[in-house]
Order: C-alpha cells, then sequence, then structure tokens
C-alpha cells in the first residue's frame, strides 16, 4: 500500500498502555486525569484551566501554563463525536485541525490509543507559521528518522 | 500564502521516502535535475514526477539556466511544515510519556482509582 494516502494531509500517533480501556478513555475526558498528563514536558495543565463536556457540540478547552516563563497556551475544540469507551473526535476553532482518538482493546488489559489528525494545512496559517522558522539539517535528519521510524502501517 | 490544496499536498509530499530524499539534498543547495536523478535508482521521468509534486506543493521551484533546470528549496514553506509537524510529534509523545506513568500511578494505589468513580 502506497503510504502516501496515510500521511497525507494527516498525522498519526500511537501508544500501548498497560490498562483497561475504559480507564484509559476516563483519563481523556476526565479534569481530575487530564490535568496530570495534558501538558507536555515542562507545561502544567492546573484544574481549573480544562473545560469539558463530553458529548457532540459540547466543549473541550484547555489552557496550558509554561513551567518556566507562565506563559500560556489556550486550547478551545468541540467534541464532534463521542462513543464511550471507543472513540473521541475533537475539532479545534482556532485552527481547525480535527482530532480523533481511537482507542483499542488488546484483550490482554492493555490499550493501544491511536490519534489521527486531519485538516491539519490551516494551521500554517497561524502567525508563527507564516513568519517562517529557522531549520537544520539536523532537525531535518531527526525528523526524516522519526517519520520513517513510525509510520503508521 | 499557500492555498489550501497546496499546503494539503505538503504532506503527501512528504509521505513520500524519494521526495524526502530529494528535500534533503536540496536542503544542502540547489542542484540540476540530472544531479538528483544520480543517488536514486529510478528513471528521470520517476525523478520528474516526484519534482512536479514537490513543486506543486511549493517546497520546490525550478528555474531554466541553459539547458539544465534547476532545483531549489523553497526554505519557509519547508521550515513551517516541519516545525509544525515536530512541535506536534513532540507533544504527544510527552503526553503520553506522561499519561503512561499517570496509569501507572493510579491502578498502584486501587483505593485512589474507586474513588475517583465515585467522584461522578
Amino acid at each position: 500500500m502506497s503510504d502516501q494516502t496515510s500521511v497525507a494531509h494527516e498525522l498519526s500517533y500511537a501508544r500501548v498502555f498497560d490498562a483497561p480501556r475504559e480507564l484509559v478513555f476516563r483519563c481523556m475526558i476526565e479534569p481530575e486525569h487530564l490535568t496530570h498528563f495534558w501538558g507536555p514536558i515542562g507545561v502544567r495543565t492546573p484544574l481549573e484551566n480544562i473545560a469539558v463536556d463530553p458529548r457532540p457540540g459540547g466543549v473541550f478547552e484547555t489552557v496550558m501554563v509554561n513551567d518556566a516563563d507562565g506563559s500560556q497556551y489556550m486550547m478551545r475544540a468541540v467534541y464532534v463525536e463521542v462513543v464511550e469507551p471507543e472513540r473521541l473526535v475533537w475539532t479545534e476553532a482556532l485552527s481547525g485541525v480535527t482530532t480523533t482518538s481511537t482507542l483499542v482493546d488488546l484483550g490482554d488489559g492493555r490499550t493501544e490509543v491511536r490519534i489521527r489528525q486531519t485538516n491539519v494545512p490551516e494551521a500554517f496559517r497561524s502567525p508563527e507559521a507564516q513568519a517562517g522558522f529557522s531549520t537544520s539539517l539536523d532537525r531535518f535528519a531527526a525528523y526524516l528518522r522519526q517519520l520513517s521510524g513510525d509510520s503508521e502501517r | 500564502m499557500l492555498g489550501e490544496d497546496q499546503l494539503d499536498a505538503t504532506f503527501t509530499a512528504l509521505a513520500d521516502p524519494t521526495r524526502r530524499a530529494i528535500l534533503a539534498r536540496l536542503a544542502k543547495g540547489d542542484a540540476a535535475v540530472n544531479e538528483l536523478a544520480t543517488p536514486f535508482d529510478i528513471s528521470p521521468p520517476a525523478i520528474s514526477k516526484h519534482l512536479k509534486v514537490l513543486e506543486r506543493c511549493g517546497l520546490i521551484s525550478r528555474t531554466r539556466h541553459a539547458q539544465f533546470r534547476i532545483c531549489h528549496l523553497e526554505q519557509e514553506a519547508f521550515d513551517a511544515a516541519v516545525s509544525w509537524i515536530e512541535e506536534n510529534r513532540r507533544i504527544w509523545t510527552e503526553r503520553f510519556d506522561k499519561l503512561d506513568e499517570h496509569l501507572r500511578d493510579i491502578q498502584r494505589t486501587p483505593s485512589r482509582r474507586r474513588k475517583g468513580k465515585a467522584n461522578e
């Protein structure tokens, strides 16, 4: 199969967690859980900064706070689909990026979470993207390794 | 500004290993089409097809010098695509790392897990 179709204007990530699907699903929709993992390294998401209304049309909003300088990153999204415990789809208001989370019960107490992002191109219209970034060959090489290392089959 | 179709095409362009290799070569400097074809075991028409894809989405441009067509990496479009992808990938990787840790934590202490459920 051509890998063009799988990566064209979308991005995919997957991870297997050693936990039952119901629990993983709850982690993804309950602020009490989200606050523990939603922010990447060096960024936290205080409980009061998380609004979740897990039903189609309901909000999914977070304000992440950078530990180092206190700068904030707001994400405003609306749920498109909520199918407990297997599927969550939300669309970010500003960028139009749609994120689909699929939870697969592996049958041995583990759960695979697959994240797929579509309609990504809109994100390029952000001011940061338009201002242009500097990149180096090293970064590109690292990027290529990642891309070829875990492209979805 | 790039149109949406063009931006969609950027991802298609980056999805192909040969095209990524072409971009890696062009990141070192401009090159003629025949120069680009040399390291790859594919026909000139096939290379030409890849170049067309890259050109259409704005990642490269081609100009004519005498009988040579010179390819040039459009750094800004390329950097924007790579930066967005890298950043997004980093966020999800770190988020998953933390989720993994969190799931271990809550499953290590069954009482807390039950309490979480009762909170509903």
